[in-house]
């Protein structure tokens, strides 16, 4: 189970320039991995590959024993509803909608807005913005925002939890906050945290570390055979 | 995604409101122009329908164009120069066969009503004043029951011409010319005829000089006065629904010699101004349906693209292309509804008012005197259509381009 990818490539555009080359990578249920490595590396390519919200130019992608890859529209939508947790850089809050409304929209796609209001409620209160509940995202703070954005990401009690440079806009007080966050939900809930960030100090903080450089793994440090030859000589 | 859709609309509630405006300006305008000239149309085809025949059965007469004779003369195949070509009329004066028709008529369920007349060009003599007017002869009771002739009686009644006796009814303006009062005798003649004494012995007053210009007396009367007894020029039928008025004449005319007309053949001139009225009200609301249409494009093409971080969120949260597609459209058709909504209710008050706004002097034919305007559901049930309609149309494209953005290039652009 877990995420497991085989054979990833990525090509963009025309001329084609090749940005993911062959990678093979097993994820296992519950582990917290970071991917680390230069700005341009591809880090954040492949998290949205894995995470199905991008597709690859050749390989296979399996995320809980299903090939997302040719799985059908539909159902990649709930997978990716009921599944999988995102967060990035920017907290992608909607300005019109207050703090726990922005924290319910997973919920509202299949109509359990009501059922998850005490979830909700819960999460808010753990990250310490249950008193600003009723606050619109220009109200908070960008710390606030980032939590309230990871709340949204947890409302469905996700298996899988994609993270692209989570703590990249926050200073280091708020970025410590965020990083705890993430590895209780490994640590504490058993979820599957991918996590991008140029950061050593952070990337140091997950059990497994993944370096990606020129579209290529240079480094795991919890399967060294996946290494390419030629990049271990270097 | 209507709860996302209506905070959108909230939280820019100026450009929301003048969108909004838009339809609804669109939607009243439709139903006010639509009532105006609908209600205009409608007071005129009653006016149409009622003060005269819906059906004219007439001897028919035609005139002779210059090669009408030429196939009985020499043949089908000639051609023929006529040095003096043939002219005049072709035809009879009277109705061939009266109790043919009234046999038809009789059994035809859908008839209502119909009157044998004879009309004829008279002259009336008063004193030294000659007046040349229109003189029909009737049978007052089934006259009366054709045309509305009868509740335009301001003295008398109409059935006082009885049978015969030379009795006769006026029309307002004629007596005028004349310088006649009630119950004094005119001298009538028709032709080269002997003049005969008609005693006046009622008044009608229609409010149309053209109507008020005729006098009426017996059927019998008038068709001794013409030397033409038994005979009459026309029957007028009135039927239950004036609107199948004109398919009767058609398929009417097949089966006798008479010329068949329907109301609405008589009147093609007035039937062609309404084209034009119609014509006219569907370029002007097309107009500010597009206007407002248009508007809705444009604010929901705005807000797509300043919404793009907001598409691509709920993309990575699992909503699919209909549901970012619904998110946008909805706001334009609830736009459409709330506009129209309000624009219906607008113009049904607009139109109460257009109504007590008076337009000419009241007439038996018009008793108010008010403009009339139609309120009829059907033009509400259009006016709503139409805006719901360009609205949807104006919001189906912004809408589609929001479902064909990928959550990806969005993100990966940092928004
Ligand atoms: N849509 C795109 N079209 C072309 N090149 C792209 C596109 N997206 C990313 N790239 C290129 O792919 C490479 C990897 O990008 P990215 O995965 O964002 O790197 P990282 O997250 O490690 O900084 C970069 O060289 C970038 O310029
Ligand atoms: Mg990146």
């Amino acid at each position: 189970m877990g995420i497991i990818a085989s054979h990833v490539g990525k090509e963009f555009g025309e001329p084609s320039v090749r940005v993911l080359t062959d990678i093979s990578l097993e994820i296992k249920d519950g582990e917290f991995v970071s991917l680390a490595g230069r700005s341009g590396a591809g880090k954040s390519t492949l998290l949205y590959i894995l995470s199905s919200l991008d597709n690859a130019t050749e390989g296979q992608i399996e995320i809980s024993g299903k090939d997302i890859t040719k799985m059908p529209d539909e159902e990649l939508y709930r997978f990716r509803n009921q599944q999988m947790g995102f967060v990035f850089q920017f907290h992608y809050l909607i300005a019109e909608l207050t703090a726990i409304q922005n924290v319910l929209m997973p919920a509202r796609k299949y109509n359990e807005e009501i059922k998850r209001q005490a979830r909700a409620e819960m999460l808010l209160d753990q990250f310490g913005l249950l008193n600003k509940k009723d606050r619109y995202p220009r109200q908070l703070s960008g710390g606030e925002q980032q939590r309230l954005a990871i709340a949204r990401s947890l409302i469905m009690e996700p298996k899988y939890l994609f993270a692209d440079e989570p703590t990249g806009a926050l200073d280091t007080v708020n970025a410590e906050t965020v990083m705890n966050i993430l590895r209780d939900c490994s640590v504490k809930d058993g979820m599957t945290v991918l996590m991008v960030t140029h950061d050593p100090d952070f990337a140091a903080m997950a059990p497994r570390q993944i370096r990606l450089a020129d579209g290529e793994i240079v480094f795991d440090n919890q399967n060294p055979a996946a290494l390419k030859p030629e990049v271990k000589k270097t | 995604m209507i709860f996302l859709a209506i905070r959108y609309l909230m939280e820019r509630k100026r450009q929301t409101i003048l969108t909004l405006l838009g339809v609804f300006f669109g939607t009243m305008a439709y139903v006010s122009v639509s009532g105006f000239f609908m209600g205009f149309q409608g007071f005129m085809v009653q006016q149409l329908v009622n003060n005269a025949p819906q059906i004219h059965i007439e001897a028919r007469q035609d005139y002779l164009f210059s090669h009408t004779l030429d196939e009985s003369f020499f043949g089908k195949e000639a051609i023929a120069l006529w040095v003096s070509p043939p002219a005049g009329v072709e035809g009879y004066m009277e109705v061939q066969s009266p109790q043919s028709w009234y046999k038809r008529l009789d059994a035809d369920s859908r008839v209502e009503a119909y009157s044998p007349t004879l009309s004829t060009a008279a002259l009336f003599t008063s004193g030294k004043i000659s007046v040349a007017a229109n003189m029909i002869g009737c049978h007052p009771e089934q006259h009366s029951k054709v045309t509305t002739i009868a509740d335009y009686m301001i003295v008398g009644k109409f059935t006082d011409i009885g049978v015969g006796g030379n009795r006769l009814i006026m029309g307002d303006e004629l007596m005028k010319r004349l310088g006649l009062g009630m119950n004094q005798t005119v001298m009538v003649s028709v032709g080269t005829n002997r003049a005969v004494p008609f005693k006046v012995v009622g008044r009608f007053y229609s409010g149309s000089r053209g109507l008020d210009l005729q006098s009426f007396a017996s059927l019998d009367d008038v068709q001794r006065v013409n030397q033409t007894p038994k005979q009459i020029n026309e029957i007028g039928v009135r039927i239950k629904d004036y609107t199948e008025a004109t398919a009767f004449a058609r398929s009417w005319s097949k089966l006798a010699p008479e010329r068949v007309e329907s109301w609405a053949d008589q009147n093609v001139n007035i039937l062609s101004v309404f084209a034009i009225q119609n014509a006219l009200k569907i370029s002007m609301v097309l107009t500010v349906l597009i206007v407002a249409g248009f508007g809705i494009y444009n604010i929901l093409n705005m807000t797509v693209t300043q919404k793009r971080q907001d598409i691509a969120i709920l993309r990575a949260l699992g909503y699919d292309t209909f549901d970012v597609v619904m998110l946008f459209f909805s706001q334009g058709l609830i736009v459409g509804v709330v506009g129209a909504f309000f624009g219906l209710i607008a113009g049904y008050l607009f139109c109460l008012w257009l109504q007590t706004i008076p337009f000419m002097n009241a007439s038996p034919s018009n008793p108010q005197g008010h403009l009339h305007i139609a309120i009829t559901v059907s033009i509400y049930i259009q006016g709503l259509a139409l805006a719901l309609l360009s609205a949807s149309i104006a919001s189906i494209l912004p809408a589609r381009a929001a479902g064909k953005m990928t959550p990806i290039d969005i993100i990966r652009q940092g928004g």
